[in-house]
Formats: C-alpha cells, sequence, structure tokens
C-alpha cells in the first residue's frame, strides 16, 4: 500500500496503459479485421437460439427439422387498409402489394463471409398474392392452376375477385389474406435471421415512396430479435453514459468535490472497459446478456470506491495528512472490501453452473469485473487521493461535513430517529418483516414465468404495433411447428420379408389367368425373397436387393415375360409404400382432428397441415363443393390427389408439410401470441390430446421453431437460475460465518439479502410482471450487492457495541456515519439506474427498475431489521458470559 | 486520330464479319428457321414415337423421388411441318399412382387440351390449360417442357454462331404469360438438337438450366436419351432417361382420346 501511496503517478499510468491496451485488443480486430487476423473482432450475436448450447437436443432437432422441411426464418410484411370498405382488396392497393413482392424477391446481396452465396430473401418460397397458386375447378370436369395474381388487377371488381379465390383455399385464408379481408401480409423467408434487419429496412425505404390508406407492418421473430441487436447498442451508447452522469451527480450532491469523485467514476469505467476488452479479446460475442455487463458493473465498481472515500472524508481532518489517513483508511477496509468482493464475485460466478452459455459468459466476466474493479479500488482510488494537490483538500472532510449536517439536519435526525425507533419498537420492526415475508410469499407464489422477444420492446415500439395489429386481422404470426413421425423404426427383418411374401402370393391370384407367365415369375421372386431374408437385410435393404433382381431380369427376358415382371415391380414398390405413413387416410384425419383441438386452445389462430391440402385438392376434383372436403379414402387416391397438387407453380410447398418419403410430417401452426406460457400451454394441451386420443398408428410428437425455442431455454433458465442461486447463497452464507467466526452473525447477514430478494420477487407476483431473463439474471445481483450492506452494518454495529460496552449506547452510533454511508450508497446507485427507465429496450428498463429496488430494499433491509434483530437477541449477538473480544482486525473496519 | 480509330474500327469490323461471311450456306438461316429446326429435333421427330421414360427428382438435400410413365406421342402434321400433337402419358410407378393417364392434344395457335385419369378417385378431369408453365408431376419440367413451346410465342435473336451450335437468345412475346425475361439455347449446328437451354429472370439472373445429357441415333433420328433440368433457386434438379425409344409405330389414333384414359392400350405401353 505504501508502495502505492509513493507512487501515484506510475499506478495510473499503469492503469492507463492496459486500459488502452484492452481497448486496442478490442478495437484493431474489429476496425481491422485483415491487418489483426489473430485477434477476435467484436461479434455481435442477438439471437435468442444462442440462450441454449448449439448440441441442446431441442436446438439440434430444432435445425434438422428446418432443413429436413426445408423452411426457413420469416419476415413477415403485412398490408392493411381500413378505410377503403373492401379493405385491401381495391386495385390501388394490391398495385402496391404487387411491387412490393417484385421489390422483395430482389432482396439479396453476396454474403460478406462468403461472397460467392447470396443472403437475403428465398424468393421460390416467398408467399405473397402474386407468388401463390390458385387451385379451383373450372367447371364441369375441369380443373385450374392459377396464379392467384399474376399481374395487379385491373379494375376494383378484379380485385375482389382474388379475395374470393384466396378465401377458398385454407392454406392461404388468415394466412396470406385476413378474413375480413383488410389485410393481405406477405410471409418472406430470409436466408438466415442476421438478414433479418437488412431486409427490414429495405422494405421500409421501398414502403416510404408510397402513398394512400394502406399501412404497412412489419414483424415476425427474426426482425424482432435483429432489430433489438441494432438497438442493442444505441441503448449502450447512451443509457449506459446517463446512468453514470447521474451518478456522478449524486455522488457530488453527497461529496461536493469533483476531484475526489472523479476516481470512482474512473475505476467504473476501467473495469467496464477492461471486461468488455477480455470479453471481445477472447472470442466471446456481444450478446443480450453481455450487453448488460456494463450496466450490472458499474454500480458495483462504483459502491468500493464510495467507502473508501466516505472513510477518507470522515478521518482527513483529524490527521490533515493523505498518506496517512488514506493508509489508515485502507488498512481498516481492506479485509471488509475483500469480503464483499468475493461475495459479490461468488453470487456473479454461481450463473457460471447454469445450462445457458450466454448467462455463464455474462457471470463469469461481471465477476472479472468486479475483481478489476476491487483491484482499481484499491490501487487507483489512494494514488488519485495522493495525485490531489494538498490545497484542494482544504476546509474539506468531517469538519465541513458536519457544517452542511447542519444545512440540512433532516437526513441525519431522520435516520437518527430510526435508529431509535428500532431499538425501542424491535418487535414492531419485526412483525412489520414478517408480515412482508407473508405477503412476498404470497407474491412468490403467484409470480408468472414468461417471455416473449417482441415485448422486449415498449408497446408504442413499430414492432409491437406491427405484432398487435398483425395479429388482430391474421391467424397469428408466431409459428411453431409440430414434427410427427411414426413412433417404431420399420419392422424387423423377418417381418417384412413375410410380409412381402404374402402381398405377393397374394397378388399372383388376382393376377393369375390376366397376366401371362405370372405364376413363374413369382416364383422366382420368391425364392429371392427367401434368401434376402436370410441376408437379415433392413427392410428398404431387402426392398433394394428384390428390385435390383427383377430389374436385372427385365433386361434379359422375352417380351412376352415382361408384363408378369412390370406387375411384381409394383408388388415390391407397393410393399415399399406401406412405410408412408402419411399417405394414409386415417393419420391424415387424425391430423385434422388434432389441428382442430389446436383451434380450442384458443391461443392458435390457424394451422396448416398436409391434410388441408390433401383435402382442397379434393374438392377442386370433385366440383369444389363443400362436401367433397374431405380426406379421401384410400392411400392411393390420397397419392393420386398429391400428385395432382404437384402440377401446380409450387410443388416444393408439399415438402414443408412432408419429407418425400412420407415418413416425417410438420404441423404449421400459428400463434396470435408468442409468450412461452401460451406456447407451453398449447404443448401441453397437444400432449394431452394426444394420450386421450391415441393415433391410428403409434407417431411421436416433437415442437420446433423459434416460438417453442424460447420456451425451452427459458425453462433451463429458471432452473438454471433457482440452482445457481441456491448454491451461491450457500457458498455466501459460508463466507459470513467465517469472516464473522460466528454462525449467528453469518445468518444475520443473510437476513436481508433473503428479504429484499423475497420481497423483489413478491412484487413481481404481486404487480404480475413476467418473470423474464432479465429477472431471473436480477437474483444474483441482489446475493452480491444486498450481502455487501450487512456486512458493513454488522461488522460497525460489532465494533461500536466493543467501544460502547453496550448495544444500547452503540446503536445510536451505529445509525450515525455508518448508516447514512449505506443510505448515501443505496441513494446514488439506486438512483443511478433509473435512466435505464427511460430505454425503448423493455429488458434494460426492468434492469434499471430492480437494480434500484434492490439496493433501496437491500438498504432499509439492513438498516431496519439487523438493528431490530440485534435488539431482540441481545442474549445471542452479545452474550453476557463473553466480553466482547477486542474486535478481530477483521471486524476492527469502521466500514462506513 | 479519330481518322485512325475508325480505320481501325474498320479493320476490326471486317475481320469479324469474314468468318460469317464464310460458312454462306448456314449464315442465311435466321434465328426463326434455327428454333424450328430445333423444335422438330427435339419434338417431331418421326410420324409417331414411344418411350420408357424414368425419371428422377432430386432435392437440394439430395432425396430423390422417381417416376416410371411410358410416353407415347403422335403427330397430326405431316413430315418437316411443325403441327398438331398428341401426347398420352402412361405411370407405372411410384405404385400408388399407377395407372394414372395425363394426356394432351397440343394445339398449335390455341390453348392445349389436357385431361388427368385418376384411377383411385376414378376421376377423368379436364385441366383448364392456361399457364403450361407448371410443374410437370412436381418435378423441375414443365408442362411446356413436355410437349414443347410453340415458336411463334416468343422472338429470337441469333446471337452467336460458333464450330458446334447457334446460340439463340429468346424473349417472349407476352411477358405476362411466363416466369422468365429471357432464355438463351445451345442448339448444335448439325443436329439441331437444344443441348443447353439457359432461363434467365427479369432482374437478369439465371434461375433455371436443361441439359441434354445423352444423345444416340435410333432409327436414323437423333434423339435425345437423357436429359436434365435444373431449378438453381430451389438447387433441385430431374433427370429423365428415354428407355426403348421407337419412332414410327403407327400407333392407332383412338388411343388418344378420353376413352382410352380409364382402359389404357396396355398392348402400346411396353
Amino acid at each position: 500500500m505504501k508502495r502505492i501511496l509513493d507512487h501515484p503517478k506510475l499506478i495510473t499510468a499503469f492503469m492507463a496503459l492496459t486500459t488502452v491496451g484492452f481497448i486496442a485488443v478490442a478495437a484493431l480486430p474489429s476496425l481491422w479485421p485483415d491487418t489483426f487476423p489473430a485477434l477476435n473482432p467484436v461479434r455481435v450475436d442477438t439471437d435468442p437460439e444462442n440462450m441454449l448450447p448449439a448440441d441442446e437436443a431441442a436446438r439440434v432437432f430444432h435445425t434438422e427439422m428446418k432443413k429436413k422441411m426445408s423452411l426457413h426464418d420469416m419476415v413477415v410484411l403485412g398490408v392493411v387498409n381500413e378505410h377503403h370498405p373492401e379493405g385491401v382488396f381495391n386495385r390501388a392497393s394490391l398495385e402496391k402489394i404487387f411491387e412490393l413482392t417484385e421489390y422483395a424477391k430482389t432482396l439479396r446481396w453476396p454474403d460478406p463471409e462468403n461472397p460467392e452465396k447470396q443472403i437475403g430473401v428465398v424468393e421460390v418460397d416467398l408467399l405473397a398474392p402474386s407468388t401463390v397458386d390458385n387451385m379451383e375447378q373450372g367447371g364441369l370436369g375441369m380443373v385450374t392452376f392459377e396464379w392467384l395474381m399474376p399481374q395487379p388487377p385491373a379494375t376494383d371488381a378484379a380485385a375482389l375477385a382474388i379475395r374470393q379465390k384466396a378465401a377458398r383455399i385454407p392454406f392461404l385464408n388468415g394466412t396470406l389474406i385476413s378474413e375480413d379481408g383488410k389485410a393481405v401480409a406477405l410471409y418472406i423467408p430470409i436466408t438466415s435471421k442476421k438478414v433479418s434487419h437488412q431486409v427490414a429496412t429495405a422494405l421500409e425505404e421501398k414502403i416510404a415512396q408510397f402513398s394512400g390508406d394502406e399501412e404497412y407492418h412489419i414483424t415476425g421473430l427474426p426482425v424482432a430479435e435483429d432489430t433489438f441487436g441494432v438497438e442493442m447498442f444505441i441503448q449502450m451508447a447512451i443509457s449506459a453514459p446517463i446512468a453514470m452522469v447521474v451518478i456522478f451527480l449524486l455522488m457530488y450532491f453527497f461529496f461536493q468535490r469533483i476531484v475526489l469523485i472523479i476516481s470512482p467514476m474512473i475505476v467504473a469505467m476501467v473495469s467496464v472497459v477492461w471486461t468488455m476488452g477480455l470479453l471481445i479479446a477472447t472470442g466471446n460475442t456481444i450478446h443480450i446478456m453481455s450487453s448488460m455487463i456494463p450496466i450490472f458493473i458499474m454500480p458495483i465498481a462504483v459502491l468500493d470506491a464510495i467507502h473508501i472515500l466516505s472513510d477518507f472524508f470522515d478521518h482527513y481532518d483529524a490527521k490533515r495528512d493523505r498518506k496517512e489517513t488514506v493508509l489508515e483508511v485502507m488498512k481498516t477496509l481492506f479485509r471488509p472490501m475483500l469480503y464483499t468482493t468475493l461475495t459479490t464475485m461468488a453470487g456473479f460466478a454461481s450463473l457460471a453452473f447454469t445450462p445457458i452459455p450466454p448467462v455463464q459468459t455474462f457471470g463469469l466476466f461481471i465477476a472479472f469485473g468486479v475483481f478489476a474493479a476491487w483491484f482499481w479500488t484499491m490501487a487507483f482510488i489512494p494514488a488519485s487521493i495522493m495525485l490531489i494537490p494538498q490545497n484542494m483538500l482544504e476546509n474539506f472532510g468531517l469538519k465541513q461535513e458536519k457544517a452542511q449536517e447542519e444545512a440540512r439536519p433532516k437526513l441525519v435526525r431522520f435516520l437518527e430517529a430510526l435508529g431509535k425507533m428500532t431499538y425501542a419498537h424491535p418487535k414492531y420492526v419485526i412483525a412489520v418483516s414478517v408480515l412482508l415475508v407473508v405477503v412476498a410469499v404470497y407474491g412468490i407464489q403467484r409470480i408468472r414465468i414468461n417471455d416473449n422477444p417482441i415485448k422486449w420492446f415498449n408497446p408504442s415500439h413499430p414492432i409491437r404495433v406491427a405484432d398487435r395489429v398483425l395479429n388482430e386481422h391474421f391467424g397469428g404470426t408466431y409459428m411453431a411447428y409440430l414434427a410427427l413421425e411414426p413412433e417404431v423404426a420399420e419392422t424387423g427383418t423377418g417381418q417384412h420379408a413375410e410380409d412381402f411374401r404374402e402381398r405377393l402370393s397374394s397378388h399372383t391370384k388376382q393376377l393369375d389367368g390376366l397376366v401371362p407367365m405370372i405364376g413363374e415369375t413369382a416364383v422366382q421372386v420368391n425364392t429371392e425373397a427367401r434368401r434376402l431374408r436370410d441376408a437379415q437385410l433392413s427392410e428398404k435393404a431387402f426392398l433394394d436387393g428384390l428390385e435390383t433382381f427383377v430389374n436385372d431380369k427385365l433386361e434379359t427376358v422375352s417380351f412376352d415375360e415382361m408384363e408378369a415382371w412390370e406387375a411384381l415391380l409394383l408388388v415390391i414398390d407397393q410393399q415399399r409404400q406401406q412405410n408412408q405413413i402419411f399417405k394414409q387416410p386415417e393419420v391424415l384425419s387424425y391430423m385434422g382432428q388434432l389441428q382442430d383441438h389446436l383451434l380450442t386452445t384458443g391461443i392458435v389462430g390457424k394451422s396448416n397441415s398436409l391434410a388441408d391440402v390433401v383435402k382442397t385438392v379434393h374438392r377442386e376434383l370433385f366440383l369444389g363443393e363443400a362436401q367433397a372436403y374431405r380426406i379421401p379414402d384410400t392411400a392411393n387416391a390420397v397419392a393420386q390427389t398429391l400428385i395432382t397438387y404437384q402440377n401446380s407453380h409450387r410443388p416444393q410447398d408439399l415438402w414443408h408439410f412432408v419429407t418425400p418419403d412420407y415418413r416425417t410430417s410438420s404441423l404449421w401452426v400459428q400463434l396470435k401470441s408468442g409468450d412461452n406460457i401460451d406456447m407451453a400451454q398449447v404443448v401441453e394441451s397437444v400432449d394431452q390430446f394426444i394420450q386421450n386420443n391415441p393415433p391410428p398408428v403409434p407417431l411421436k410428437h416433437q415442437w420446433f421453431g423459434l416460438t417453442y425455442i424460447n420456451v425451452i431455454w427459458q425453462e433451463k433458465m429458471v432452473s438454471g437460475m433457482l440452482e445457481a442461486f441456491i448454491g451461491s447463497f450457500l457458498i455466501v452464507l459460508v463466507m459470513m460465518i467465517v469472516l464473522f467466526r460466528s454462525v449467528i452473525w453469518g445468518m444475520l447477514s443473510m437476513l436481508p439479502l433473503t428479504l429484499t430478494i423475497g420481497l423483489i420477487y413478491g412484487i413481481i407476483g404481486l404487480i404480475g410482471k413476467d418473470y423474464d431473463m432479465p429477472v431471473a439474471v436480477l437474483s444474483a445481483l441482489s446475493l452480491g450487492l444486498s450481502v455487501d450492506y450487512a456486512i458493513h452494518f454488522l461488522a460497525r454495529a460489532r465494533m461500536l457495541q466493543a467501544q460502547h460496552g453496550t448495544w444500547a449506547a452503540a446503536c445510536i452510533h451505529v445509525f450515525g456515519e455508518p448508516v447514512r454511508a449505506i443510505f448515501r450508497n443505496a441513494v446514488v446507485v439506486g438512483f443511478g439506474f433509473l435512466p435505464l427507465l427511460a430505454a425503448p429496450l423493455v429488458p434494460y428498463q426492468t434492469v434499471g427498475i430492480f437494480i434500484a429496488a434492490i439496493l433501496l430494499a437491500a438498504g432499509g433491509a439492513t438498516i431496519l431489521i439487523l438493528p431490530a434483530l440485534i435488539t431482540l437477541m441481545q442474549n445471542w449477538t452479545f452474550p453476557k458470559t463473553q466480553t466482547m473480544p477486542p474486535a478481530k482486525p477483521t471486524l476492527k473496519g469502521g466500514v462506513s | 486520330m479519330k481518322k485512325k480509330l475508325s480505320s481501325l474500327g474498320l479493320i476490326l469490323f471486317s475481320l469479324l464479319t469474314y468468318p460469317l461471311t464464310g460458312f454462306s450456306a448456314e449464315a442465311e438461316l435466321s434465328a426463326d428457321m434455327i428454333v424450328k429446326k430445333a423444335v422438330q429435333a427435339a419434338y417431331y421427330q418421326g410420324k409417331d414415337g414411344r418411350a420408357q421414360v424414368s425419371m428422377t427428382i432430386s432435392d437440394s438435400q439430395g432425396r430423390a423421388r422417381q417416376r416410371r410413365f411410358t410416353l407415347l406421342r403422335r403427330n397430326l402434321s405431316d413430315a418437316g411441318v411443325i403441327g398438331d400433337q398428341q401426347f398420352y402419358v402412361y405411370f407405372h410407378r411410384p405404385a400408388d399412382v399407377n395407372q394414372t393417364v395425363f394426356m394432351v392434344w397440343k394445339n398449335l395457335g390455341k390453348d392445349d387440351d389436357r385431361w388427368l385419369y385418376l384411377p383411385a378417385l376414378d376421376l377423368v378431369k379436364r385441366i383448364a390449360a392456361s399457364d403450361e408453365r407448371t410443374s410437370f408431376v412436381g418435378s423441375d419440367f414443365f408442362y411446356e417442357d413436355v410437349s414443347g413451346r410453340g415458336t411463334d410465342e416468343d422472338h429470337h435473336t441469333l446471337i452467336e454462331t460458333n464450330q458446334n451450335f447457334y446460340l439463340i437468345e429468346s424473349h417472349p412475346k407476352d411477358p405476362s404469360r411466363v416466369e422468365f425475361e429471357s432464355y438463351t439455347s445451345w442448339i448444335h449446328r448439325k443436329t439441331f438438337i437444344p443441348i443447353k437451354i439457359s432461363y434467365f429472370n427479369k432482374n437478369k439472373e439465371h434461375y433455371r438450366t436443361y441439359e441434354a445429357l445423352k444423345v444416340e441415333k435410333i432409327q436414323n433420328f437423333q434423339t435425345v436419351v437423357q436429359a436434365r433440368m435444373t431449378d438453381l433457386r430451389t438447387q433441385s434438379k430431374t433427370e429423365v432417361r428415354y428407355d426403348k425409344v421407337e419412332y414410327n409405330l403407327n400407333l392407332p389414333e383412338e388411343i388418344f382420346t378420353e376413352r382410352y384414359l380409364r382402359n389404357p392400350p396396355k398392348r402400346h405401353l411396353r
């Protein structure tokens, strides 16, 4: 310490140099990536999917299914016309929609990571009136396939006709066009979520050129997530500095010396730079979570520094020597500060045990940041004091403060009165606390675990508005997919061979007399089938083998034999198609029932499936009559309906609903809400339905899609956070017991924290604020910060008790400077974060208001409940049989 | 200076035009003529014909689907004339579309007539053929690729003639009826078989390619026996193989009628 004080300039220079170094490793590779290829540039990641590890089962399945079903993330562009009596179905509106679609098709750019590839809109899968097919019966015995809107309609009547056509097609109605006719939605698939903001921005520019009554809304989870990323940066650039300014002003209000309070601000900045620099340099991404690191580090960094300054402030007047004062202050403060730092670090580091990678990163780096703050507080704050010219400290210190106290004695008097009150009526304090505990418990039970990335924006944000408007008009803009697959693997070797031979013999009987030489050829195939059966092949290999056998024969046999061999090829193929379960009528009907059930949840506005495709085509094949809207009776009829469907402009649409082997099918579910709680309810409801209504063949069902992925990581977050919290709670408790060398004092120190967290979460439950991602993370913050106040309070209380002999005498002194320091701390930092309320992004607002609430509640709990309990439990806290030992170095600290 | 440049240009010009005048006999062919000959070579060989077609549709993930069908064709016009035609497509496999029949009467100068017979639904349907650029049974080929596009539906320009090919660029007369903005065909100079056709969209992006993969001489007719259509946007491709190709079979006229949709002429399908 002495060395620090002897070389303040060296310390400062060292700090400046290392900090510049951290800035350099982060900034250089970002600005000149080619010059510094070895270093990691700033990488931004706004994908909530990354809340799950890349190898997480639900995520692996999601990625696999997206590929299997050729699905892309989508930007949804809604065009609404509330003024025209026919909504958007008028000539002018449809003309704009047509133009927008043509424009959207062109939105492609070279991939910056791989210039040969293109990123942007996936043109072939774009859903818009001009890119989808209308299929309808064209009079007796006729069926037509045509683009729904090949050209913008020439008249308003033609525009209305488009609405009538689309309304007949279940796949389009409620998805592409709103049932009230007021709106049309374009579903714009994109190569990856990363381009959604770029696509949305380009669309907005195009829309800006239009005039008219139409309103345009852009939404979809990818847009929300990507936009969040963009605004996240604006947020970091604005809110964090404003918070700094407010903290600065509040500190100035309390200490009145700019030279003094500038150093804590520098420590905070340096800690943030170190942490973020290390984060970037180690190749971590700036994620929704890690972007909040600065906001979390700043109050903690400032807290430590305030303690030193406060103490210096108190003692300087007595010594009138900077060096000696600093030495004494540091001597008394070193260990308590070390402990508060360690507990805070433990609280955050415990996040490393959550199963969510971004939260792990967040926790570990804040722990690092807290350490950096402690280190520089220890090194730089004393050094900075030494750098202040002696003359600037004249009229500084306690005397000065006393004068100020007289100037505004209200605070002093108030706090002292508070102390007297807790001493006189500890039971009331405890009674009120118990009451609060009851309220908290009640509130916690009412906590609603829920999140929704769309709601990370303010209600007035265009994305929220779009979300609201479009979900009013359409079946829902939140997509989730339900994958259905056969439960059991294909039947074992022996069984399929026997099945085949049975099939073969029955077909041979049927064809006997109709097809020449069928008997003889069947015998040969049967022999081959036996041989292959004995080879124990899988069904596919077995049938492939038979098919090769027959095809070889076809090359050599005479013309007369050919018909028989062809007929047998057909039998082999029939056996093969037996496994195409999504051509089976009963399976398709079951899917239809499941879809009907989905609608009863009230959350699902619409769903689309292979069953709808089959029913629609079947209806149009049979004169478009309503009673023909059904699944045909045989698998062959289903297959022929589907091959008819594939004669359209977009045959590839089929493969979004079923895989070409007809073994996996995916239901496209449109939810009106992206709240996890709603998605979870749909999941639950489907489980129930399938349990109560077993499918005709054993099917396993599994969800995928962004809306579902959000539910999964939230579940992990909640359970992971609880475990991390319990773990760190125990660690901190043990640290406290060691620090105070007493189980009772250790437990006492955990009380304010426990109550604060209980109260905060109780309030969250009571006011109906959803327990979402930022709220979950706040438990770690409360743990780390609340315990600090208790450490300071109890250490000082014990010391003063020793000085004054009795608690009764000491109590009033505790409510002097120590409590004042805690009070100031809570006010400075708590209010310092209220500017976050002005943020356009809700998670930041949440963090802002809850940091403030936690600090105020923890401060309050510390200065009210702890003295009350000490008073009530004097027999245990200050055993009479034992004279208070001279305070150990640890506790001696007049920490204020 | 200016003079020098223009005289240089003159020399270059004469150098460029010299080889063309050298092939005087072929150079006389207009773009329209070349296209007509190409359509002849691709769609009108013999007075009728039959092929066993194997079609493999593979998507971007390499998942393949097979179709097996017999293709019968009959010209209604005299040899060498591009006239009306009839097609009869009988599906063998997949097993569940076995016996499905698709029939086309290609009418020059007006919309084609198309029929579909779906045996499992026992349904004969006329397909209103207002748009022929829709998928042929889920493949990357369009109906128009199977039956041929009218030569007078596009403006054709001869872009280039090299040792082996004529390069023709074609633009639709009515752009609203098609999804392409233009297509370029590499037409073999000796056989007039289109070896490659590239389609371009309104943004001049190349999005679709036809390639003749194998040509054989059958009964003295140069015949494409293997071809591929690739959709560059979906990365899906369809390969067709024509086996047992035969010409001038004297297929009876009545096969190509609605009556024969339900009762396939088995004898003629093998």
